[in-house]
């Protein structure tokens, strides 16, 4: 029994981490509030309501019901939904989840919508978006009571019905960017392109929502007539947010628990998570976790209306074959300029580039050729160029031996970068085999640069971001060229900040080499090469490396959320992601996402995040916590 | 497959000394010329048999640069073994041991076991770093210490499984208190071992479902 006295006090450290962000954004908001915040004595249950379900997942087995919560306390309202104890068929899931979508006290000076949803089949149900644009996943309602709910909170804040939307019950906020996120939705189009979708998940329908209020769990599933006023566009953009709500929300948890847990556990999170978890002592646990009083094991309810989620979507639009020959010429005027730059990348990122054409077109995407340079032009700068690069050559190819022996520095780095090269892509035919020519050039030009920016100088890694420069360029001084141009646009605090560059490149490397790091096939490769360019055109974001990421976790959701990935198991897992990316839907989910995330996503990326990912140490896990997104 | 205890190793020193040979030569038995660059940290796991026990190694190895120092650093934490390796042929890779020894002290736990690892010693006739210097160098800062070699396959089997019976037998000795902290040694305790109370044995079946696939 000490034992378990002791793990249940490590997980209430944990925990009390893991709510902190919840109630120390309560705190940051509401600093004057505080004190009566942490008197329980003062709360007044305002609504609650029974059976208020969340889907993790498209499976109804994985579903997670609680109790929703209006807690009045000074003047402030909270929002809290605890979910069920010991509800379901896979216990140690749901235990999981549980914890990981309960919603502790929410203040409504954090929240900045609701969106109501009314489906003429299924369930009612509202998705709480807060300021920062985060969301939390859709309740529904299983027993009604949308109306009421709204009802009650119109009673202790401000809260306005939206005018472009019936649906949308702004708080706090009367500029309503959500709204304008959402009416700036591309999606119907990509969606009519021909993806199959679950298509009735989220039609709202005006008129009908007060009649079905409380009937929810008898729903008459022969009710598909759509409304007068329905608009297809808007079922889907709120089918996608709604997803998105999902993803924001799991990948939000799932980023801050890998940075807590690096931060905050001194030690052996795996070891001391799984037992925790696998501890028959789940009372404790629950007790632990859920810090409100007792909630009631579940409550019966209606079974599923209509299995209408199974589908799995796949977002964004199509992608289309690559950029060829023909339409590139259509790109270009009589003298070869690029007459629509954006045009030009908004085809590469539906699309990519023809493998025979990227020499050409990867020299405009990493800004060594201008877009509005003729063919003259660019043929005599990559001369001038050429020759450049022949003198920056030159000054480490003159350094003579006794010069060496007095020259730390140098010997240093070309013996890392000599090491590393023949490390790099060794399994492509370009590059593999004894004295292979190829390899000496990936040397000189590392060896190059690192004159060229000596300050930086030579970090792994490198080698594995010029391989693909090389191999498309096959030409020395251009493909030195188009990796400054790389490292150039690699993040603007570069220079300044050599620990910034080596995590970023650390960063880089693990999220774009798409191939496995032993079995190398050719195919893999040019799937890496494809993600690049994509990437180049920073179309639609110059951040949709992070939209990518997300479309890859969320891809892994269910799998690294059932088998309770902690620290360890998660990294490892996604070590082992490696060549087993299927690129095209992540790409198109990654779109998708980053569509939908609109001003809001944009604008919780912190300012001056390089486009890449800032991993470091924990100074900068710390500030960013909850600015992943 | 179930194990009575579960050892974390951690796979340090300069880049190019041979770690992730090493690693695969005992993972996998084979040994590849040109083994990829590692970027941050790659796994590998095997079970071994001490004192007929079967106990499982799940292993981290961490790229050797400089500038991966501060995210190797991260991995020291509830690591139980660490291979310090160093290559016969390079001289310098010897010289920073004191380095990587800071480093570890400085984050892993007290009790961690370090064995040092002298690779590349198929390569006699290119040495650097004698066997003597190597063996003072162990005894001074109190570490285990081998000659290898990730190509012949030599003394491979023998620097992990010997690591594993240093910490197993302290293990028996009570230095850890596996019953209540072992995570936090890099140790967890599966079937057949000391038993915790509570934790462990439901751990180590969820562990064998996460990381040994």
């Amino acid at each position: 029994m000490h034992e378990t006295e002791i793990h249940d006090l490590s997980d209430d450290a944990d925990y009390a981490a893991a709510s902190k962000q919840g109630s120390s954004s309560m705190t940051r908001s509401d600093s004057s509030k505080r004190s009566s915040s942490s008197d329980p004595e003062d709360a007044e249950v305002v609504y609650l309501k029974d059976n208020v379900t969340i889907h993790p997942t498209q499976y109804a087995t994985e579903r997670i019901s609680g109790r929703l919560r209006l807690i009045k306390q000074g003047s402030s309202l909270f929002m809290t939904w605890i979910p069920y104890k010991g509800q379901g068929s896979n216990a140690r899931l749901s235990e999981r989840d549980k914890n990981l979508y309960t919603i502790r006290a929410v203040p409504f000076s954090e929240i900045q919508s609701i969106r109501r949803h009314t489906p003429t089949i299924g369930w009612q149900y509202v998705i709480v978006v807060l300021s920062s644009g985060l969301a939390f996943p859709p309740l529904y309602f299983y027993s009604g009571g949308v109306r009421e709910f709204l009802a009650t909170i119109k009673q202790h804040v401000h809260i306005v019905r939206s005018a472009e939307d019936a649906n949308v019950f702004l708080v706090n906020n009367f500029e309503d960017p959500f709204q304008r996120t959402l009416s700036s939705l591309e999606l119907p189009r990509s969606l009519a392109n021909g993806t199959p979708s679950s298509s009735f998940t989220g039609s709202p329908s005006d008129g009908n929502q007060e009649r079905q209020e409380d009937h929810v769990s008898s729903v008459q599933q022969n009710n598909r007539q759509r409304q007068k006023n329905h608009d297809p566009a808007r079922d889907l953009s709120i089918q996608v947010l709604e997803k998105f709500s999902l993803v924001t929300r799991f990948a939000r948890e799932t980023t801050s628990q890998l940075f807590r847990e690096s931060l905050v556990d001194g030690h052996g999170p795996t070891e001391k998570r799984k037992n925790n978890w696998a501890s028959k002592d789940h009372q404790h646990q629950e007790a632990a976790l859920n810090d409100v009083e007792n909630v009631p094991t579940k409550v019966p309810v209606a079974s599923d209306p209509l299995e209408f989620d199974k589908l799995t979507l796949v977002w964004g639009q199509p992608r289309q074959h690559p950029l060829g020959p023909e339409e590139w010429s259509t790109f270009l005027d009589a003298e070869g300029r690029v007459v629509d730059p954006n045009a030009l990348k908004k085809r590469i990122f539906y699309g990519g580039v023809e493998h025979n054409l990227r020499k050409e077109v990867w020299a405009f995407l990493l800004g060594y050729y201008p877009y509005n340079s003729t063919f003259a032009e660019r043929q005599y700068a990559v001369s001038v160029k050429k020759s450049e690069y022949g003198t920056i050559k030159n000054q480490w190819q003159s350094i003579s031996p006794e010069q060496a022996k007095r020259f730390t520095k140098f010997r240093e780095r070309k013996g890392l970068i000599e090491k590393d090269v023949v490390r790099t892509d060794r399994s492509l035919p370009f590059y593999e085999g004894d004295g292979n020519p190829n390899v000496r050039l990936m040397h000189d030009i590392l060896l190059t640069y690192s004159f060229y920016n000596f300050d930086l100088g030579y970090c792994q890694g490198m080698s594995d971001l010029l391989s693909p420069l090389l191999f498309i360029m096959r030409d020395e001084s251009e493909a030195f060229w188009c990796f400054v141009s790389l490292m150039e646009r690699l993040g603007p605090n570069f220079n300044r900040d050599q620990n910034g560059m080596h995590a970023q490149l650390f960063a880089l490397s693990k999220v774009f080499s798409l191939s496995p790091p032993m079995v190398y096939t050719e195919f893999e490769y040019d799937k890496t090469l494809r993600l690049w360019e994509v990437l180049w055109t920073h179309y639609p974001s110059e951040h949709l490396h992070l939209y990518v990421c997300i479309a890859i976790l969320k891809r892994n959701r269910v799998k690294i959320m059932g088998e309770q990935m902690d620290f360890d198991t998660l990294l490892k897992f996604i070590n082992e992601l490696s060549g087993q990316i299927d690129l095209d839907p992540v790409l198109r989910d990654a779109e998708a996402l980053c569509v939908c995330a609109g001003e809001n996503g944009a604008a919780s990326i912190p300012p001056g995040t390089p486009p890449s990912l800032p991993i470091q140490d924990g100074s900068i896990y710390q500030q960013q916590d909850d600015e992943v997104l | 497959m179930s194990y009575a205890y579960l050892f974390k190793y951690i796979i340090i020193g300069d880049t190019g000394v041979g770690k992730s040979c090493l690693l695969l030569q005992f993972t996998d038995k084979r040994f590849q010329p040109v083994h990829d660059l590692t970027i941050g940290v790659e796994f590998g796991a095997r079970m071994i048999t001490i004192d007929n026990k079967p106990i499982k190694l799940q292993i981290w190895d961490t790229a050797g640069q400089e500038s991966f120092r501060s995210i190797t650093r991260s991995y020291y934490r509830g690591a139980a073994g660490a291979l310090l390796v160093y290559d016969i042929t390079r001289r310098e890779t010897f010289n920073h041991l004191a380095s990587w020894l800071e480093d570890a002290r400085q984050h892993a736990n007290a009790n961690m076991t370090i064995m040092l690892i002298g690779n590349k010693c198929d390569l006699a006739h290119r040495r650097a770093v004698s066997t003597e210097e190597g063996e003072q160098f162990a005894k001074e800062h109190g570490l285990i210490f081998m000659e290898a070699s990730a190509k012949t396959a030599q003394n491979v089997e023998e620097a992990f499984i010997n690591t594993a019976g240093t910490i197993y037998k302290k293990i028996q000795d009570g230095v850890f208190d596996v019953s209540n902290e072992a995570s936090s040694y890099g140790i967890k305790v599966g079937y057949g071992g000391i038993p915790g109370p509570s934790g462990g044995r439901d751990g180590s079946s969820s562990q064998a479902g996460g990381c040994c696939s």
